[in-house]
């Protein structure tokens, strides 16, 4: 309503409505000229569009099986109707709670972390005046993102080990009791939560920095003159220019809260932490597995759409409250 | 500068579009229509001459038009890529069999395959012939894609003598009463079992131990008088991992522990002795016991402490790093030349023995499950529809005669291999780029598990006697006989055993109480076990437990 | 030497380079533990530094030589190669235009749009749903079943929108107020303000074709189609089952330092594109154009 409204100049200022209100008529009228004035750039749109029409929206249709007992014979859509049996199943399942809460647990615990950490970094690299150090830094810290997470498990078994660890062999030199810290259930989300900021923080600051690199030097210069001292410049200049990315990224993450890192659990955990490490995804995964159940992951993954789309619509609410920007 | 190379790439860009806008729609053609096409203008050269005549399968092959095969098979040795386009099986497939054959390679991992081969089904889509795992095997019978193959035996009666009349293989393919799949030999029987360092032994003057008590002093000094010399306190007496394969779905603790149940009497999850008995071994109580027993030696810290986290690698890591004294392993994953030269390197005096497994309070003792293992190669419906298990059973029958035989297995003789004055298959005297052993070799063999049946010629093939760079004779067939001649629990029935109530709930449920008990998360007596197993059975343990026994009695392994 | 301004300008920097100085040295010293493990020889037995050094004259390219020799190296390397170019150059054809419409305050049904994507973005429908649809289309088996399905991520998308959305108003107005098409504001104003944007979020393209296996293993039959990644996992897999492998052809490297070369190799490239799109990076892009 908003965007339409903002092509008349009348009543885009919002006070100004003594006169008449536009009759639909014109309404319709302003709608077709602004439609028409975009002309070129519907055509621009046309082919993203029409992917997601088929590659995303084709699927989605798909997705039906999930109400189904999907039989491959019978197809999607002649496949027997059975409602919400398979969303009963999983929302009925032993672990569900514990399921539920570990995966809440990992997911804001790595955004709640690793977003300030990685836009600290960023600020850091940008405002640092050693060329060498901001250089290498920037791009050794990216670097950790391409390691697979099999090769971080055995980085951290050779440093965290309770017979042979680095770690647990500083901790035994100092006369203390050697920490089994990938089995215990005291500090298994230890272990994922820092090895998961480890891995990407330097890879989620190349966005924050690629916005701070678009911000005006005009701007910063200006405010040197006014001696402003640095943290007033980042606070007053710096942020406030990747507000909107950051507000961005957060709610997309927010939109995917119950994606906890599937390839990275499923590496790290095992019997003895299953209580404080299992996630929603790794039991589809033996659950699908053994079953052959594509119903059921496909309504997990229905219900992980639900919270997320409810999630996103209030903090985009809340975001555009407090910074202005959102995602629409 | 930069505005130019920024132009370029943008260029780069564009160009690349229009490359693709040609490319996909370029490369799939070839692959497609060739199978599409040849299928298409069968039944039309046909029409204009002679109205319907006899349908295809009953006509002698020659004559036919060639049928299209499309086989979906474990690769062999995974990283070679798939046969040549000019190999031989492909041409003589042809001409001799009329069958245009299409090989491909499923992903190596388990988990990769039965999601290719999963999600083939979830869109009708199977292969006419395909090696599945038993789980995804059983579910797609259930969904009605999975023909039965009890008539293609018939048609290939070399090939049913040879490799399908063992009754326990075929049962363990056996659904009501029919063959939803051709039972393949898989995996060996008796593979694993307990090593010991000969070598720390005799430094410690130590005897081979007997009973469990005397494995836990050995370990006890393996783990603190220094056995290997270094002046560290860097050994463990035992080493393990929770090695979930071939247990069946309720792993528990894993293969590596066996021994320790089988002191008390209980192999597995299952006890198979009779119907009587049948339960799930966890309700006898010598299975506390022996639970109690592995957390002795926890508590005494003579196991590897990582052992709940390890993976395979790095537990065979450890022990060719010297660390360990007794271990359960697999005798080709410790005897052949790629993984004991690390250790032979390190230990030129290290000696692995085979050890018997220990006997326990009432002088019971086994070494673990002995399990009948087969790769199921099942035919979809779609072909068995499609006329085309006739022509299944034509190639699989060629391939196991002579000369599919041979060329499957090892290639073309007199290039890759020869044959000794006793028959056996031998590289001597063969261009070693050429050896059907050598690394650039391995795509021809690929199919090799579509006819190798265990026989002599291949064990002898495939487990080389050699010596190592210290001089040391190595023979892991020698291994494999000690290992055999152990006490082993027959056990082959439990592969038949279907998913239980609430799948990977109970699964886990059953597990992850048996390692919190035996690392002392939660502590483990009389009342803690009673809840853990009022714990099973609020998930269904009793349900599971009748339908696996009525599953076990229809096919007979429970009498 | 640097001269700084103050003395709490010099505090800053302290700070600043402090921080950076610790960053690397958390990222350097578990990646220089892989690279030792990369070149791990055969019978090493650890010497006490946890595998954190081994002196240079032991070391072993074993790994990195059987790797680079593999019969299918070269394939494998060119698969990857044209999957990532094109199908970033695909990406990138869809994402930014898309980004620029979505960009635009006064496009009608904008709002909707974004609603239109977001909701893909929300609700995956997963494997077996898309499954369905590339075999319907008949894309199994060749590149497009892998490039196709994940031409445009709706992150980036977003992303790129909203770095459109912060370049300065007045730029695109005075544009249009020259009688600039939409089209042309695109070309001729948001294009040359955007590289680092657009290199970066190509780059995130790149990266994300480049580590796939997943796909090529599902969609792909032909084993000459497959990609780097594919061809890695497989010589770790053929490695780690060697007591079903009884062939001795494959593993004269132990299998830790297999795992290690193959990362190190596969991210090679990669990590020579960030310095490259670095150069892109420099302070003071808008204000050329602003200037202009």
């Amino acid at each position: 309503m908003e965007t339409i409204g903002n092509t008349f100049p009348p009543i885009s200022t919002g006070k100004v409505v003594p006169l008449a209100p536009l009759t639909w008529r014109e309404r319709v009228r302003g709608l077709r000229r602004a439609i028409w004035k975009h002309r070129a750039i519907y055509l621009l749109m046309a082919l993203p569009l029409l992917y997601f029409l088929v590659f995303k929206y084709w699927p989605l249709w798909n997705t039906q099986i999930a109400f189904k007992d999907f039989k491959p014979t019978l197809g999607v859509e002649a496949s027997p109707l059975i409602g919400f049996k398979h969303f009963a199943t999983f929302f009925k399942s032993y672990y569900f709670g514990q399921l539920l809460g570990n995966t809440l647990i990992f997911s804001v615990a790595k955004l709640i972390l690793g977003m300030p950490l990685a836009v600290i970094l960023a600020l850091a690299i940008y405002e640092s005046s050693f060329r060498f150090l901001r250089k290498v830094t920037q791009t050794m810290a990216y670097l950790p993102h391409f390691l697979s997470w099999v090769i971080i498990y055995g980085v951290l078994l050779a440093l965290l080990s309770p017979g042979s660890g680095m770690i647990n062999e500083m901790i035994k030199a100092g006369g203390g009791q050697p920490i089994a810290f990938l089995t215990s259930p005291n500090w298994f989300r230890t272990v994922v939560i820092g090895s998961d900021i480890w891995k990407e923080t330097g890879w989620s600051t190349i966005i924050y920095l690629a916005a701070l690199l678009s911000i005006d030097p005009l701007l910063f210069e200006a405010a040197a003159v006014d001696g402003a001292s640095r943290l007033q410049r980042i606070r007053h200049i710096s942020l406030p220019g990747i507000a909107s990315v950051i507000v961005v990224v957060t709610l997309l993450r927010l939109g995917n809260i119950l994606d906890a890192g599937f390839g990275q659990i499923f590496v790290l955990y095992s019997l003895p932490v299953y209580s404080v490490g299992d996630i929603i995804d790794t039991w589809v995964y033996r659950q699908g597995i053994l079953e052959f159940q594509f119903s059921l992951a496909t309504a997990v993954g229905l219900f992980k759409g639900l919270i997320g789309l409810t999630l996103i619509f209030f903090s985009n609410k809340i975001a555009k409250r407090l910074t202005g920007s959102g995602i629409y | 500068m930069n505005k130019q190379l920024y132009k370029l790439t943008l260029c780069v860009v564009l160009l690349s579009l229009f490359l693709a806008a040609c490319q996909p729609a370029a490369a799939p053609t070839p692959t497609a229509a060739a199978t599409q096409e040849v299928v298409a203008p069968t039944p039309e050269p046909a029409k204009p001459t002679e109205p319907p005549a006899a349908p295809p399968p009953t006509e002698p092959p020659a004559k036919a038009e060639p049928v299209d095969l499309e086989i979906w098979v474990g690769a062999s040795v995974s990283e070679a890529g798939q046969p040549p386009d000019d190999w031989a099986v492909y041409q003589i497939a042809k001409d001799k069999l009329g069958i245009n054959l299409k090989i491909v390679l499923l992903p190596t991992a388990q988990t990769d395959a039965d999601a290719k081969i999963n999600a083939a089904a979830a869109a009708n889509d199977l292969p006419d012939l395909f090696q599945v795992n038993r789980e995804p095997w059983y579910r797609l019978v259930q969904n009605d894609l999975i023909a039965t193959v009890d008539d293609l035996l018939p048609l290939m009666p070399d090939r049913t003598k040879i490799l399908y009349s063992n009754d326990i293989s075929n049962k363990l393919v056996t659904i009501d009463g029919k063959l939803y799949g051709l039972p393949q030999p898989g995996a060996l029987p008796r593979t694993d079992a307990l090593v010991i360092r000969q070598d720390w032994l005799t430094k410690l003057s130590l005897e081979m131990p007997k009973t469990l008590e005397d494995f836990t002093t050995v370990a006890k000094a393996f783990t603190e008088n220094d056995p290997d010399g270094n002046g560290k306190q860097d050994t463990y007496g035992f080493c393990g991992y929770i090695e979930s394969e071939g247990v069946g779905l309720l792993p528990g603790l894993g293969k590596r522990f066996e021994w320790v149940f089988g002191a008390f009497g209980l192999n597995g999850a299952w006890n198979l002795t009779s119907a009587e008995n049948f339960q799930l071994n966890v309700r006898d109580p010598n299975y506390l016991k022996a639970l109690e027993y592995i957390k002795s030696l926890m508590d005494a810290g003579v196991v590897d402490p990582d052992w709940p986290t390890l993976k395979k690698d790095e537990f065979r890591a450890r022990w060719k790093q010297g660390k360990c004294g007794i271990m359960n392993e697999h005798f080709a994953a410790l005897a052949n030349k790629s993984n004991y030269a690390d250790f032979d390197k390190n230990f030129p005096d290290g000696e692995w023995v085979v050890m018997s497994p220990p006997t326990g309070p009432e002088g019971k003792s086994s070494m673990g499950a002995d399990l009948t293992n087969v790769r199921i190669f099942a035919v979809s419906k779609q072909a068995k529809d499609a006329g085309k298990g006739e022509a299944i059973a034509r190639l699989l029958e060629w391939m196991e005669g002579e000369e599919g035989y041979y060329l499957i297995g090892f290639g073309t003789e007199g290039v890759n291999y020869k044959k000794d004055e006793n028959g056996f298959v031998t590289t001597k005297d063969i261009d070693p780029e050429k050896a059907y052993t050598h690394k650039s070799q391995q795509p021809l063999t690929q199919l090799r598990n579509m006819v190798f049946n265990n026989n002599e010629i291949e064990m002898k093939a495939r487990y080389v006697a050699y010596k190592t760079a210290n001089g040391r004779e190595m023979d892991p067939l020698k291994y494999l006989e000690q290992y055999r001649a152990q006490p082993w629990t027959e056990a082959t029935g439990w592969s038949i055993i279907n998913p239980p109530p609430g799948g990977a709930d109970f699964t886990r449920f059953y597990s992850e109480n048996l390692v919190q008990f035996v690392l002392g998360q939660q502590p483990l007596n009389e009342q803690t076990w009673a809840d853990f197993l009022a714990g099973l059975d609020g998930m269904g343990a009793k349900d599971y437990e009748a339908e696996a026994k009525a599953t076990l009695q229809i096919s007979g392994f429970l009498k | 030497m640097l001269r700084f301004k103050s003395w709490d300008e010099f505090g800053f920097q302290i700070l600043v380079n402090g921080f950076l100085l610790t960053v690397l040295l958390l990222v350097v010293i578990p990646l220089w533990r892989v690279i030792m493990m990369s070149v791990t020889p055969i019978g090493h037995i650890d010497n006490g530094s946890f595998g954190m050094w081994i002196a240079p004259n032991q070391w072993s390219f074993e790994a990195f030589q059987q790797l680079l020799t593999h019969p299918n190296f070269l394939r494998s390397l060119g698969n990857s190669v044209f999957i990532a170019a094109v199908g970033t150059s695909i990406n990138l054809l869809l994402t930014v235009p898309l980004a620029y419409a979505l960009s635009i305050p006064t496009l009608p049904g904008r709002k909707l749009f974004i609603g239109f994507i977001l909701f893909t973005f929300l609700f995956n429908p997963g494997l077996v749903p898309v499954y369905l649809v590339v075999t319907k289309l008949g894309l199994r088996d060749s590149f497009a079943a892998v490039i196709l399905p994940t031409a445009i991520s709706v992150y980036n998308t977003l992303v790129m929108k909203s770095f459109f959305e912060g370049l300065p108003e007045d730029l695109k107005e005075a544009a249009r107020i020259d009688g600039a098409s939409e089209l042309q504001v695109l070309a001729k104003v948001i294009l040359p303000l955007s590289r680092p944007i657009i290199l970066t979020i190509g780059m995130f393209y790149a990266v994300s074709h480049w580590n796939e296996f997943f796909a090529p293993i599902l969609y792909l039959d032909n084993a000459q189609l497959m990609p780097l990644p594919v061809l890695l996992r497989n010589i770790l897999m053929s490695a780690g089952v060697n007591e079903y492998l009884e062939y001795d052809a494959f593993s004269s490297a132990p299998i830790e330092a297999i795992k290690a070369a193959g990362v190190l190799l596969t991210m090679l490239p990669m990590v020579a594109l960030y310095p490259w799109i670095q150069r892109y990076f420099t302070k003071g892009t808008l204000s050329g154009a602003v200037k202009q």
